[in-house]
């Protein structure tokens, strides 16, 4: 038997439940005697709450409890998990963000909760929140982030005059960027919207509070990506309830997208509800609620300048940007477009001088945080657009503009790190081979003859190029704390040997979609040398899993995968140390190998389980050694991992209507060391859907009332499978220099190069068709704003 | 959202104006409302019933009549709450006289729209509208034939 798991294309061993429909999500928990929650909300985007009658609702038969804003008024807001100053000084604007409107406030967008109807079925619930009568004072509302910025624009917070929440620059000073752009020989603008989407994970979000009076202990079920996240903010900043007394268990769930990072206000009020009727108390989204109320994603309004030397070398970037933080400042919100944006604004250029004047603003929205890449796609967006227009304006090859522009390899073992102008420095680093192999996938040289001839034809042909780099495996503590972060964002793992040689492993890294109990046993069974069936992962679970800082930024198998390993370490250590007794040698003299310990050159053993045993039944044993085979570990990144690749997408125009078909998709990533090729595979194909869905179809779309106007399947358009052409993936594999399995993350990598490449192919596109002065198309790409770009 | 539409009418003028200053015959001829009460001048409550398709609902607000213009046309205010969301609407209705026997009947204004109503688009809402109007110039045709006004 081979015990050679890593490398692997295993098939996922939770897909089995998965697709048998024997998952277990949160909503599939019915508990004696739960209650079903549903909540009253704001019609509108801005108003007041001028008064709220419940005496109908309560008297509806079913019903066993009201609450209202008023019930919870003196209980803290949710928190936000990162702070990011005024490049003044001033602290950052952080407004309450109340679990329900009391009278006399304001809902600040549309599906704030004002009341909350607790009934025996979600039925009573739904009908009972109906007859709550809520008289609101209407006033004026705004979406947009640019125009919240405007003299006379309607505040979001009546206490912050100018709807910012902070404004920040990073990277050169300002004064240099402007003389490097000043001395350039060609500087390409760029003015651009990164539009607004919604995440839509599969599975709504759903939560149980259960105080079990008894015990005097609280469970919360949620549908998140991070359980302990949400019992530390919850705990310490909403409730106040000890932590010890509270378990939160995240079991299947079913996507997140960075949209189930956030600690909902819904979360602490099933809780605190379940405490005062002392019963457990549910609460499922419907899909309308998903779109109105999950966090939002992107959302920037950009001007972008690149200056460049005769020689089409970069001399500059300059960028100001407004981003919408939406009516309250979700979890990791701030971080979005600052730590998680700004860093990222060197991308694989040598480019010497960058500045970034970023303003954060509130509007009248639901929140944005964290969606597939967060931050770095909006970075990857900007660059990748901007150098295509440049070679497009200097008349310069795309490809051979960047080649000429990226970083020189770095392996970051025998060559250092690539420093950055915008704080980061790279781990590893291999750029020119990634876009080589896209190019030659492609069949550059071939592209450029048909699309020629298309050019006389109906359908215009055009290819888009775009090369990222993104810092995944989030995050060194001491540095995302200097900048802001109010936790630490290390990993727990414990690798706990039973008597009998199977293997238990606890990871506080929750999988949401990612195939964790796969990829996490194939690197145990691997590193142990035992059958994978022997190891069992443990997630999601706080009253198993000692702490755990959840899954986002591909980190989990970065740094969770990390923390295993040093378990793994202490495992093999100790064993080292029992099986040398049991074979009466030197620690020295054994290798370990095929789950077992041999005496170097003899054909004397002991195998994993013997010894396993042996710690637990510690009859014949080394003097002084604890019994017991099983070790917790936290590990801490030394830094970010780097990944990076060239995704290249080919399109058809039609010249009569504007309609555009993606024809080719091309990804080359690298992603450092892989685990389960197959699963990185999958994770590359859904970031790509979700990327070409960002640049062809979704999108929200705000009245002047800033209501949501496609909030449903049938209004706002997602990526479909007819959508999407066969997807030509390939790997490079530099190996992260700096964590023990060489791994970098797969999660996002497919939604932060896709975007650019496919706006930028249309362009190519119209610029075949001599459509030489079009600069940029708001995305969606909708055949009709393709059409009005070629005419006018 | 925006309302428009304009319809020729088989009737002089000042008979369409009598019809469109009737409470019970705008209550008829109004698609969906099933009651109108008169609060004050030109002032009444609205009861509305409006299911086709995908939207249906039970809607109850204010209506009134404002700027009005003997045989020229009003302004017409109508503020609708109801489970699905809310509507404002403020609608221009003029009268043109084609000859002695034809009347142009037109309106322009503006719905203003929140909760799942604005929710699910303008996709659903504007068929909707376009219906609507459909059956309130169709109602508009049988009134005429009918009413003895």
């Amino acid at each position: 038997m081979s015990n050679k798991f890593i490398g692997q294309s295993i098939k996922r061993v939770e897909d089995k439940r998965f697709i048998t429909g024997k998952g277990r999500y949160t909503d599939d928990i019915k508990l004696p005697g739960m209650l079903h929650a549903h909540f009253v909300r704001s019609p509108y985007a801005h108003a007041r709450v001028v008064s709220i009658d419940t005496a109908e609702a309560l008297a509806i038969p079913g019903v066993v409890a009201v609450y209202t804003g008023d019930d919870v008024a003196a209980i803290n807001g949710v928190p936000c998990g990162w702070q990011v100053n005024f490049r003044n000084g001033e602290t950052m604007r952080e407004p309450k963000h109340p679990m329900l409107i009391a009278t006399g406030d304001t809902a600040k967008h549309a599906g704030d909760p004002v009341a909350v109807v607790i009934a025996e079925t979600k039925e009573i619930a739904i009908d009972a929140a109906e007859a709550v009568l809520v008289e609101w004072d209407e006033l004026p509302a705004i979406a947009s982030p640019a125009d919240a910025l405007k003299d006379g624009a309607p505040l979001v917070h009546s206490q912050f005059p100018d709807n910012k929440a902070f404004d920040w620059s990073f990277g050169n000073p300002v004064e240099e960027v402007d003389a490097a752009i000043e001395a350039s020989a060609h500087v390409t603008t760029l003015e651009f919207v990164n539009q607004r989407v919604v995440p839509n994970a599969m599975e709504p979000r759903a939560y149980i509070g259960h105080y079990d009076a008894v015990a005097d202990k609280y469970t919360l079920y949620t549908s998140t990506q991070n359980p302990h996240l949400i019992r530390l903010l919850m705990c310490a900043f909403v409730l106040g309830i000890p932590e010890h007394r509270v378990r939160v268990v995240g079991p299947d769930v079913g996507g997140g997208f960075g949209s189930k990072i956030y600690h909902y206000t819904e979360e602490a009020l099933v809780t605190w509800a379940s405490k005062q009727l002392e019963l457990p108390v549910k609460w499922t989204s419907d899909r309308s609620e998903a779109f109105l109320l999950d966090a939002h994603g992107r959302d920037h309004v950009t001007k972008a300048e690149m200056g460049f030397d005769a020689d089409g070398n970069i001399m500059g970037l300059r960028i100001k940007t407004i981003a919408n933080m939406g009516a309250y400042l979700s979890t990791f919100a701030p971080a979005v477009p600052t730590y998680l944006h700004g860093t990222l604004l060197q991308g694989l250029y040598t480019t010497p001088k960058i500045n970034i004047d970023m303003t954060c603003v509130f509007t009248h929205t639901v929140a944005v945080d964290a969606y597939r890449g967060a931050g770095r796609p909006e970075a990857t967006y900007l660059l990748e657009r901007i150098i295509e227009l440049a070679a497009h304006e200097m008349g310069k090859d795309p490809a051979q503009l960047r080649f000429q522009n990226f970083i020189p390899p770095f392996d970051g073992v025998t060559q250092p790190g690539y420093q950055t102008q915008v704080a980061l420095q790279y781990d590893s680093g291999n750029y020119a081979p990634v876009l080589q192999k896209g190019l030659d996938l492609l069949g550059y040289d071939d592209f450029r003859q048909a699309q020629k001839q298309a050019a006389n034809s109906n359908k215009l042909l055009g290819v888009g190029f775009s090369t990222y780099v993104e810092a995944c495996g989030i995050a060194p503590s001491a540095v995302v704390g200097a900048l802001g972060a109010r936790a630490g964002l290390y990993e727990s793992a414990q690798v706990r040997v039973q008597p009998t040689g199977k293997v238990s492993v606890f990871t506080g890294s929750h999988s949401h979609g990612q195939g964790h109990e796969t990829t996490f046993v194939q690197v145990v069974a691997d590193k142990l040398g035992i059958a994978m069936e022997d190891v069992e992962l443990v997630h999601g679970d706080s009253d198993t899993v000692a702490f755990g800082m959840g899954t986002y930024g591909s980190r989990s198998l970065a740094v969770g995968g990390s923390a295993i390993m040093k378990s793994i370490d202490k495992v093999l250590e100790k064993g080292a140390k029992i099986a040398a007794h049991k074979l009466e040698c030197a620690e020295g003299d054994l290798e370990y190998g095929e789950g077992k310990w041999t005496v170097k050159g003899t054909d004397k053993s002991i195998g994993f389980g013997d010894v396993a045993l042996t710690a637990y039944v510690p009859h014949v044993y080394p003097a002084g050694l604890e019994p017991g085979l099983d070790f917790s570990s936290f590990y801490d990144p030394a830094n970010f991992t780097y990944p990076f690749g060239c995704h290249i997408a080919v399109v058809e125009v039609d010249k009569e209507t504007g309609k555009v078909d993606l024809k080719r998709m091309i990804a080359v990533d690298d992603v450092g060391n892989i685990i389960n090729p197959m699963i990185v595979e999958g994770q590359i194909h859904g970031g790509l859907a979700q990327g070409i869905g960002q640049a062809l179809f979704e999108g929200t779309i705000y009245d002047e009332n800033a209501q949501l106007t496609n909030g449903s399947y049938m209004d706002y358009v997602m990526p479909r499978a007819d959508d999407l052409p066969m997807f030509e993936t390939a790997n490079q594999i530099t190996p992260c220099p700096h964590n023990p399995l060489g791994v970098k993350g797969a999660g996002e990598a497919g939604a932060i190069g896709s975007t650019p490449a496919v706006v930028n192919a249309v362009l190519d596109a119209l610029w075949s068709g001599g459509h030489n002065d079009v600069k940029d198309i708001l995305m969606p790409l909708t055949s009709e704003r393709v059409w009005r770009a070629m005419n006018n | 959202m925006q309302l428009t539409g304009s319809h020729v009418l088989q009737a002089p003028v000042s008979r369409i104006w009598t019809l469109l200053m009737d409470t019970d015959m705008l209550a008829r001829v109004v698609p969906g409302i099933t009651r109108l009460e008169q609060v004050s001048e030109n002032q009444y409550n609205a009861i509305a019933d409006i299911k086709i398709g995908p939207v249906s609902g039970s809607f109850s607000g204010s209506l009134s009549l404002g700027d009005i213009r003997e045989n020229e046309g009003y302004t017409l205010h109508v503020k609708q709450n109801s489970k699905i969301g809310n509507a404002d609407a403020v609608v221009k209705i003029s009268l043109k006289a084609i000859d002695d026997a034809q009347t142009e009947l037109s309106f322009d204004g503006d719905a203003r729209l929140s909760g799942l109503l604005a929710r699910t688009g303008n996709r659903v809402i504007s068929g909707v509208a376009n219906t609507l109007t459909k059956q309130f110039f169709n109602n508009v045709e049988e009134e005429l034939k009918n009413s003895h006004l």
